[in-house]
């Protein structure tokens, strides 16, 4: 990127080509199509079952049998069962049949499954008709309890059974899809629109856009965002990303994670704060908006431009969700910082999936402002990080602001 | 193969919390959780029920799907058992949870969770069986003895039934037409049959 923006300036009608960005666009778009296929496929591979992995076994008791037995293991368990039922109906107590243990020795063990798969699962939801015959209807059942524990009066909330729809399947897999999605279009955008370039090439003078503070405060935000991105992302998709490398590292990351997204949220929502403070009255919606919108903020073409003051149509709206968007995560993460202080059990199900739903698309959101800020356009990236960008770059992006700023100047510089 | 469930009688439970305590003393469960509870409804009304509820170990389990770190897995009995090693405290088992069952300290620093415990239908965990790190991480582990949990062994009225689901079922039945009535198997159909109508 440095050699595209600080190299010799163009001359005008001579626009940078930028090939190379176009190339890495290309490869980009092709490993996230991969990517995206293989979510597509998750999402309707039909393996989101709860699948056993280890099994009981009793060790082998003679030199002739190999491996534990788990048809003997299930023999004991089910001996023992039969101890709780009444004898004037059962007969007389079966202990003159097996020996029943009353000591603490080891009688069974459990080892991995080798290959876990659902046949299990599928057997156990399967009731037969006698079991359906005694299963009550379902409902949530809440009543008193004499221990002191909260929650300890709910009895049943089968509404849990659904939360788990909207987190494994609504909030992770298409989450996932979304942020593939949305970066598989930027790239695609990349290889066939190309890299915005400064129309008439660089000028040698430069328009002051961002004030340190601005810049302090927005590279706060962005560095804290990007820490609770990637924890959160350890958070939700650490089973599938992580756990192919070990279990351990796993754990250590999970935690690694869960406490930095804690620490990562306080200078969050500060900026969040801050930025509204500084920005809002810049990014209050107006008629020029719509124009801008309705060319598609000059996306298409290098010599559209329409007019825009400091802050475009596109910029608004990145504001306006991450003031909201960003609102909305800390207000329901704070609330889960804090279980049952203002929230029930139902409540923070409701948060939790709230939280999980926005972040993802949050992530979506910000790296589509991501983009346009760096590879995306040419000489956009300076007005963040010097805090001064090219004069034609502003008057091409943001001819009214240009216009107001050196109307207020005097026609200076 | 043995598919291990628990069963409580409503008509025969009298609120006595045996279970409860037991359970606490068996596992020396810390203070401020508890793997069972009694829970009665309609109190003082006519129609009043107890019901003694812990983690069900449900099929096709739901804390277990969805666990974001794999500390939850299921073994072939059916019993969902948890590997504090590994579980960084997030609580969606206990969002997804129908029963309320994962319980979590609430000691540490900013009110966070720290790390879950529930019922292990006496069964342990992930350390070798017996050994004294199981039994201070998840209590004794009275399957690997050829024992039933704790609770229902415990129970003065067999109100609380557990081992394998078809011998359960059919005590069950056998009482429930020995004596003429009952009023069915709570949280059956969400814990074990939730596709079922």
């Amino acid at each position: 990127m440095t050699d595209a923006t600080h190299g010799t300036p163009a001359q005008g009608g001579d626009r940078p080509a930028f090939v190379g960005y176009r190339i890495a666009g290309a490869i980009a778009a092709a490993v996230l199509f991969v990517l995206l296929v293989i979510q597509v496929f998750e999402l309707f591979d039909n393996d989101n079952h709860t699948v056993p992995e280890v099994r009981w076994g009793a060790p082998p008791i003679s030199s002739e049998q190999s491996g534990d037995s788990s048809v003997v293991a299930g023999e004991i368990l089910a001996d023992r069962a039969e101890l709780q039922a009444p004898r004037a109906e059962f007969g007389p107590s079966p202990d003159n049949l097996r020996t029943f243990q009353v000591g603490s020795e080891t009688q069974l063990v459990e080892e991995p499954i080798e290959d876990p798969n659902a046949f299990l699962t599928r057997s156990w939801s399967d009731p037969s008709q006698e079991e359906l015959a005694m299963i009550r209807g379902v409902d949530r059942v809440e009543g008193v309890s004499s221990l002191p524990y909260v929650g300890a009066e709910i009895f049943e909330r089968p509404f849990a059974r659904d939360w788990r729809l909207g987190m494994a399947d609504v909030a992770t897999h298409l989450g996932a899809l979304a942020i593939l999605g949305f970066a598989f279009l930027l790239a695609a955008v990349l290889a066939i629109r190309g890299r915005v370039p400064i129309t008439r090439g660089k000028s040698e003078r430069r328009v002051k856009r961002f004030g340190m503070i601005e810049r302090a405060t927005h590279w706060m935000t962005s560095v804290s965002f990007l820490m609770l991105a990637l924890t959160g992302i350890v958070i939700a998709y650490g089973d599938t990303l992580i756990l192919p490398f070990g279990d351990e590292l796993l754990g250590q990351t999970g935690w690694l994670a869960t406490w930095g997204h804690m620490m990562f949220f306080p200078p969050f929502a500060l900026g969040i704060a801050a930025m509204f403070v500084m920005w809002v009255r810049h990014n209050l919606p107006s008629k020029l908006d719509v124009a801008w919108l309705k060319q598609g903020g000059g996306m298409f073409s290098d010599d559209l431009h329409p007019s825009a003051r400091k802050f475009n149509a596109g910029q608004k709206l990145i504001f306006w969700s991450v003031i909201l968007g960003g609102g909305l995560l800390v207000v329901s993460g704070v609330l889960l910082m804090f279980p049952f202080w203002i929230l029930s059990i139902n409540g923070m199900g409701w948060a939790m999936l709230a939280h999980a739903i926005v972040a993802v698309l949050m992530i979506a959101i910000i790296l589509g402002h991501i983009y346009i800020g760096s590879v995306g356009m040419q000489g956009a990236f300076w007005a963040m990080w010097t805090g001064r960008v090219d004069r034609n770059w502003a008057v091409e992006h943001h001819d009214l602001w240009v216009e107001e700023l050196e109307r207020g100047k005097g026609a200076g510089r | 193969m043995a598919r291990v469930k628990f069963l409580c009688d409503t008509d025969r439970c009298i609120e006595c919390n045996a279970c409860a305590t037991s359970c606490k003393n068996e596992h020396e469960v810390p203070w401020g959780m508890v793997r069972r509870r009694v829970v009665t409804i309609n109190d003082g009304r006519p129609g009043e029920k107890s019901i003694a509820i812990s983690c069900m170990h449900c099929t096709d389990a739901p804390c277990v799907a969805v666990c974001p770190v794999s500390t939850l897995y299921q073994t072939d009995i059916g019993v969902v058992l948890h590997d504090k090693d590994t579980c960084i405290g997030c609580g969606y088992c206990f969002y997804a949870c129908p029963f309320g069952a994962p319980q979590f300290p609430r000691s540490t620093l900013f009110g966070s969770r720290g790390v879950m415990d529930k019922c292990t239908y006496c069964a342990g965990g992930p350390e070798e069986n017996g050994s004294q790190a199981e039994f201070e991480k998840y209590g004794r582990n009275r399957i690997a003895e050829g024992k039933l949990p704790i609770c229902a062994e415990v129970c003065s009225t067999r109100a609380l039934l557990a081992g394998d689901g078809e011998v359960i079922g059919e005590i069950y039945r056998e009482r429930v037409l020995a004596r003429g009535f009952g009023s069915g198997a709570w949280g059956w159909k969400t814990a074990y049959y939730p596709q079922e109508a």
